[in-house]
């Protein structure tokens, strides 16, 4: 007799299979079908413009699982053996399907090979998942949460695969077939029954599995499970929605849907890993917020919103949705989008959901709300006047680019907070310094300088955004500006990816240095003996990539070392200054500043390198904050480069050593 | 239950939080001249929210009232993209720079016009002139019940309960309507209106009348303006600080420490 | 009729300290004007406090008593003190800008048909020039938050003025030739229209009354700072009478101090003998509130604030570090 199985082995009133098999595959269709319908509802249309790129995207992530790996190696090889050996299961019993009804062809080798799989893919299922209960119930991942869902959905596949296997045994312990090995799991698992036993025990065993897979493939469209559906699709519509931007002109009133179908489908496929959590600046220094729990409660609203009986995941429909003012935490800086297994960029549908909330006008915080009447009045949002704008520039002798008859190859935008704070005025002057010894005819918009509009984008004050927008637009044009560097790299952002149009070229100050040293414009005379490590600003380094220019820029200058910190790059931690954070006063159990200034601190690096006023102002404050006066100074990148150029003041009365390079500690005493 | 309607009275002055620099003294004309935009004074803007929270509870209707020589609809459009439902700005060249009796006359004259009202709101004062005269002159010439000094208010059959602030805390007072409250900025900031939607106010159709002397019975036998007799800018305030340096934190605080035996 | 009429607070008994100043500068404006000074006091069971009164040498003091006054009560000291202002028909009446001044004096102007000028800061006797105008009140008065002085003249009669607390000195005793005059008011139940149900006490402190205030400002950080601050308050207190803490408004509004605390514009006005401003940047609304302190020291780590250009002694340094050595120090020297 050649390998084969017997079909329905003992199975009696077959019919009820079939009914059952039935059932699951309508309500999991019907299931599927709520889903897509709760999407066109809530978004108004279902158009998904076709992607190459998208669906390249899609196909590798969902075959490879990429991201996960990237992210935890341990978490992307569990979800690798669930996936596969889902994959492997499913097809293998499709398969089957085939052979009994349309073609037999499973024999001989044909069934050894199949029935090998499938029995390397139950093990991969069946190992996937108990990896998967050990990682969160014994190994307690802190990112993981243990929710009643969580449980149910793992023990019900292990419970569905494990009885696969005694089935399976059960089968080979009545039959003892000589190819028997090849089913290497079931035979010994058979071993433990006799084969009475086990024909006694068949029918019920059957009964049961049939039950358990069964129920499972219903249920996925019912539980987080979704994801195995959704996860594709949002990977999929990422990048091809846009984000929102009001066009004023046309009048307003667009904001009547509040998320886009690219959002939508993220929160419907969102299965809680909490990759997002465990990168979040704010809930890692002990803030009441958590873009899950953010992205949970939006899922949940949707489905109030628009499915009559509420939230689809039976499971979790109990839970309140928190639509609390928590979405102000939030510093935009992107580093859930960097993690997120399916692309979910949490921050840019806060962003839509604090809009609604601009529009509503009662729940914006007393602080943001004189914020942004000051931008609004003042063009800043430090003080209530413009005329102090320039002033940082006394003595400097600095082009006017609004004054008649001015020229000048590049324009320097200041930016709000370098033109008015304090701390970043000085970065205004050092940049400045430096385009003059490098000899660049530059110069400043002076009073008439106005905000690029990145605090209002970000905290979702479209119409004020886009008004902000056309002013500069004006400006720009009006004045012939055609070439800008910025200190921030905030209003880099803003103009180089906000703005619907951009009529000229911008470049954050760290491309320019870099240029101006590359065209040998700028040469470290004098070198710093110093440790330093770099702090990514996110709308640099996240938002535009740009991680290298600065971390060369600073190993071009003698003596001076860069050890990085533990978060770095596209991993870097955000100083809590972003999405208008600066303007609100929400606290948690520690500064975001202040984690971030330990790690620094961590490196046993003497100066802290950034690249943004924000940045400068908020590690300045942490600094203070933790007393860290004497080990770490924060400087802003040109602020060392001027140094290197120069040689600080402080630095004359020590000597240089052999090779002309002074000493940094010595600087300090 | 039946509509409230409440009348807010809101004034236009230029930004109060100017910083000083941005504020100058003409004594010649006997002028404040502040550079800095209009903007709706921030104790009506504390009234005008406290009106729209009670929208909020019950079925009410708010009007705007606003006087002056000028008044920007531009500024004041702010009160119906946030809740107001009518505007009426009262213009005429007669209306510049009265005194606090002749505005209050003014106003009742216009509110008399309105006719049927449950409330008026005014702020307590107001950031230009700091008089806190026009809301309780106002009461009294409408012989409205009046409460000043609000913090909380609440409709309830036909009276307005309100928290006064009192000097020792606050006070629970309750008057039938029609009643005349001042308010105070406890009750919260005006709530933010977007841009969009002050762009559509601008833009849109608003219910905005306009009302100058002839439109309605000034009855008042004549207006008065605030006589100024001089105009001074504040004697300077300023003192020659003493810095007091160490070079440790410790010797400052020496420093200091004596400092307060020497002032005991 | 050339007398200047006051009315008089009393508070626990005996007379407010703003009304002394009221009393000083009436007193002054009597003398101009070549009138008598008249008190008013308004209340029940005043008679203590009359006699107090006429220690300070006016010229009379009218008692208006009625079991109804006992309280105050807008409704029925505003009926109260309309019929008696009409019976003395004065040439000046003056208040002060205190909770009741604030409440009565506007109502009182337009029953009376005359003009009034709030939280005045200084008052004077017009020389007479027009006709008519002889003997009108000159009233100067901080307006547009303090950004400039402006000096009114207005017509009515009686001018009418409330006076800012703490510009003016408390006036002295001086001998008493006075009268008490008694006065009884026809008021009853009918005339109230606003009831009052009940005062909720906060746990509120007069800070008028304090000689030496140590505020806080958005600079403290958070609400911990007011601890550290209560520190210093309480070594203070072995060395002063009456130290209490301050605040300004952003504080209030992040809620970290009650509004009893505030100090300036629409918080206290006061004038100690020592103002300490820590992390305070000194906003006009602020500074109008404490620039009349004798003394004022400000600790604030920005040397450029505003702060900085109205103080007696600077301190430049971050309040955590110099405050709790501050109190170490003041712990060692008392
Ligand atoms: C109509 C109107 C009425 C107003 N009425 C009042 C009023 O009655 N009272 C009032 O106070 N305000 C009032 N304001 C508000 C006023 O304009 C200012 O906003 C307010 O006074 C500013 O408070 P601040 O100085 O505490 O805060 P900020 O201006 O934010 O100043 C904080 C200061 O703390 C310093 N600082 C920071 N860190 C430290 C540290 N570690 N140690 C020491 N110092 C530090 C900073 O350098 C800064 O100077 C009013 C405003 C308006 C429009
Ligand atoms: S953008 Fe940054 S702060 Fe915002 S949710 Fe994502 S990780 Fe958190
Ligand atoms: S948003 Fe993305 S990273 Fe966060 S829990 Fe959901 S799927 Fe995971």
């Amino acid at each position: 007799m050649s390998p084969s199985r017997i079909m329905y082995w003992k199975i009696e009133d077959i019919w009820i299979f079939y009914v059952l098999a039935a059932l699951a595959t309508v309500i999991f269709l019907t299931g599927l079908a709520v889903h897509i319908r709760v999407w066109k509802k809530s978004a108004g249309c279902l158009d998904i413009p076709f992607s190459k790129k998208g669906l390249k995207r899609t196909i590798l992530d969902t075959f490879s699982g990429r991201r996960i790996l990237q992210g935890e190696i341990s978490a992307g090889i569990m979800h690798l053996l669930l996936f596969w050996g889902f994959l492997s299961l499913f097809i293998g019993t499709s398969i089957l399907s085939v052979h009994h009804y349309v073609i037999s062809f499973l024999k001989g080798t044909a069934y050894l090979v199949f029935s090998l799989s499938m029995e390397v893919g139950g093990i991969m299922l069946l190992a996937g998942t108990i990896w998967a209960l050990i990682r969160r119930y014994i190994q307690c991942v802190p990112r993981l949460e243990k929710r009643l869902e969580d449980v149910l959905v793992s023990v019900w596949l292990l419970l569905a695969v494990f009885s696969g296997f005694i089935l399976e045994g059960l089968r080979l312990a009545c039959h003892q077939p000589s190819w028997g090995a090849w089913s290497f799991a079931g035979q010994w698992m058979g071993g433990l029954f006799s084969p009475s036993m086990a024909e006694a025990f068949y029918p019920s065993f059957w009964w049961g599995h049939a039950f358990l897979t069964l129920s499972l493939i219903a249920v996925i469209p019912f539980t987080k499970l979704f994801h195995i559906m959704g996860a594709p699709v949002s990977i999929y519509t990422r990048e091809s929605v846009s984000p929102v931007i009001p066009d004023i002109k046309d009048g307003p009133g667009e904001f009547n849907m509040e998320f886009n179908l690219g959002d939508l489908i993220f929160f419907d496929s969102c299965m809680r890993c909490g990759r997002c959590v465990a990168s979040c600046p704010s809930a890692g220094a002990g803030e009441p917020f958590s873009p899950r729990d953010f992205i949970q409660a939006m899922r949940r609203g949707l489905w109030q919103k628009h499915f009559p009986s509420g939230d689809i995941r039976f499971l979790t429909r109990h839970e309140e949705s928190k639509m609390d003012e928590s979405f102000w935490y939030c510093t935009t800086c992107r580093a859930c989008l960097e993690v997120c297994p399916i692309y979910g960029a949490a921050f840019e549908a806060i962003i839509r959901k604090r809009a609604s909330a601009m529009e509503d006008g009662v729940r914006v915080p007393k602080l943001l709300n004189q914020t942004l009447e000051k931008i609004f009045n003042y063009d800043n949002p430090w003080e209530s006047s413009r005329r102090q704008r320039g002033a940082w520039a006394k003595g400097l002798d600095l082009v006017d680019l609004t004054k008649k008859g001015a020229k000048a190859e590049l324009c320097y935008f200041v930016g709000c907070t370098t033109s008015f704070d304090d701390t970043a005025q000085g970065m205004a002057r050092s940049v400045s310094k430096i385009l003059q010894i490098a000899g660049v005819s530059f110069g400043i918009l002076g009073k008439k300088e106005p905000c690029c509009g990145d605090i209002a984008r970000h905290l979702g004050e479209l119409g004020l955004f886009t008004e902000q927008m056309d002013n500069c637009l004006e400006l720009f044009n009006k004045y012939g500006i055609t070439q800008i560097m910025t200190s921030s790299p905030h209003c880099f952002h803003t103009f180089r990816n906000e703005y619907l149009k951009a009529p000229f070229k911008v470049r954050h100050y760290t491309m320019v240095l870099r240029e101006l040293i590359d065209q040998g414009k700028l040469f470290f005379k004098k070198g710093i003996k110093a440790d330093v490590t770099y702090h990514d600003p996110c709308y640099l380094g996240r938002y535009n990539r740009i991680f290298d220019e600065p971390r060369q820029i600073i190993r071009m200058i003698p003596g001076v070392r860069l050890v990085e910190m533990g978060h770095h790059g596209a991993d870097s931690l955000c100083c809590g200054g972003g999405g208008g954070r600066m303007w609100q006063d929400l606290d948690g159990d520690a500064k975001m500043g202040e984690v971030r200034i330990r790690e620094a601190e961590a490196t046993g690096a003497q100066i802290l390198i950034t690249a943004c006023p924000l940045c400068r102002i908020m590690l300045e404050d942490a600094r203070k904050a933790t007393g860290l006066n004497e080990t770490l100074q924060v400087m802003d990148l040109n602020e060392l480069v001027l140094q290197a150029l120069e040689g600080a003041d402080a630095q004359k009365n020590s000597n240089p050593d052999k090779n002309g390079i002074y000493s940094y500690k010595e600087k300090q005493k | 239950m039946k509509k409230i309607r409440i009348i807010v009275c809101a004034k236009q002055i230029p930004d109060p939080e100017a910083p000083l620099s941005d504020v100058s003294v003409d004594a010649e004309n006997k002028e404040i001249v502040v550079d800095a935009p209009q903007v709706i004074n921030p104790f009506d803007e504390n009234a005008l929210e406290a009106a729209i929270q009670l929208k909020e509870d019950t079925d009410a209707k708010i009007t705007v009232l606003s006087m002056g020589k000028k008044v920007s609809d531009t500024v004041l459009r702010k009160t119906l993209a946030a809740g107001a439902d009518e505007l009426i700005l009262l213009e005429d060249n007669a209306f510049e720079k009265l005194d606090s009796h002749s505005v209050a006359c003014v106003l009742a004259d216009a509110i008399r016009k309105i006719d049927k009202y449950d409330l008026v709101l005014t702020g307590r004062q107001a950031g230009d002139w700091d008089s806190g005269q026009v809301g309780l002159i106002l009461g009294e010439m409408l012989s409205l019940p009046c409460i000043s000094l609000a913090r909380d208010i609440r409709i309830a059959d036909g009276s307005v309960a309100v928290k006064k602030t009192h000097p020792e805390g606050y006070e629970r007072v309750r008057a039938r309507m029609p009643a005349l409250v001042t308010v105070s900025n406890e009750v919260g900031e005006l709530r933010y209106i977007s841009r969009t939607r002050m762009l559509k106010m601008l833009r849109g159709a608003a219910s905005i009348s306009s009302w100058n002397s002839e439109d309605f019975d000034v009855a008042c036998e004549s207006l008065m303006k605030a006589e100024v007799v001089e105009l001074l800018s504040p004697s300077d305030m300023g003192r020659d600080c003493r810095f007091i340096e160490g070079a440790t934190a410790d010797e400052q605080a020496e420093k200091l420490a004596a400092v307060f035996m020497e002032l005991r | 009729m050339n007398e200047v009429l006051i009315l008089g607070e009393v508070r626990a008994g005996s007379l407010d300290k703003h009304t002394l100043e009221l009393l000083n500068i009436g007193k002054n404006l009597a003398s101009d004007l070549d009138g008598g000074l008249f008190v008013v006091l308004i209340g029940d069971g005043l008679l203590a406090a009359a006699k107090e009164a006429l220690s300070y040498g006016p010229d009379k003091v009218f008692k208006v008593e009625h079991a109804l006054l006992n309280n105050f009560n807008a409704d029925f000291w505003l009926e109260s003190l309309e019929q008696a202002v009409k019976q003395i028909n004065p040439k000046i009446l003056l208040m002060s800008h205190s909770f009741i001044g604030m409440e009565l004096g506007p109502r009182l102007a337009c029953r009376l048909d005359t003009r009034l000028t709030t939280d005045c800061i200084d008052l004077s006797i017009n020389p007479a020039r027009g006709p008519g105008e002889d003997g009108l009140l000159l009233r100067t008065k901080p307006v547009s938050g303090g950004n400039a002085i402006s000096v009114f003249k207005c017509q009515g009669v009686p001018q009418m003025a409330t006076l800012r607390a703490n510009v003016y000195k408390p006036a002295k005793t001086a001998d008493s030739q006075g009268e008490i005059v008694d006065m009884a008011p026809e008021i009853d139940e009918s005339i109230v229209r606003v009831e009052s149900l009940e005062i909720v006490k906060e746990d509120v402190i007069a800070l008028d009354k304090a000689d030496v205030v140590i505020a806080g400002g958005a600079g403290l950080g958070d609400e911990d700072g007011f601890e550290i601050l209560e520190d210093l308050t309480r070594v203070l207190n072995k060395s002063f009478n009456n130290v209490m803490i301050g605040c300004s408004r952003v504080a209030v509004d992040k809620g970290w101090i009650s509004p009893d605390h505030q100090v300036g514009l629409t918080g206290t006005i006061i004038s100690p003998d020592i103002y300490v401003a820590v992390g305070i940047s000194g906003a006009i609304q602020h500074l109008v509130g404490m620039v009349q302190s004798k003394k004022i020291i400000a600790i604030n780590p920005d040397s450029g604030c505003n702060m900085f250009k109205v103080a007696d002694y600077g301190v430049v340094e971050d309040y955590e570090t110099i405050i709790p050595l501050l109190a170490k120090k003041l712990e060692e020297l008392s």
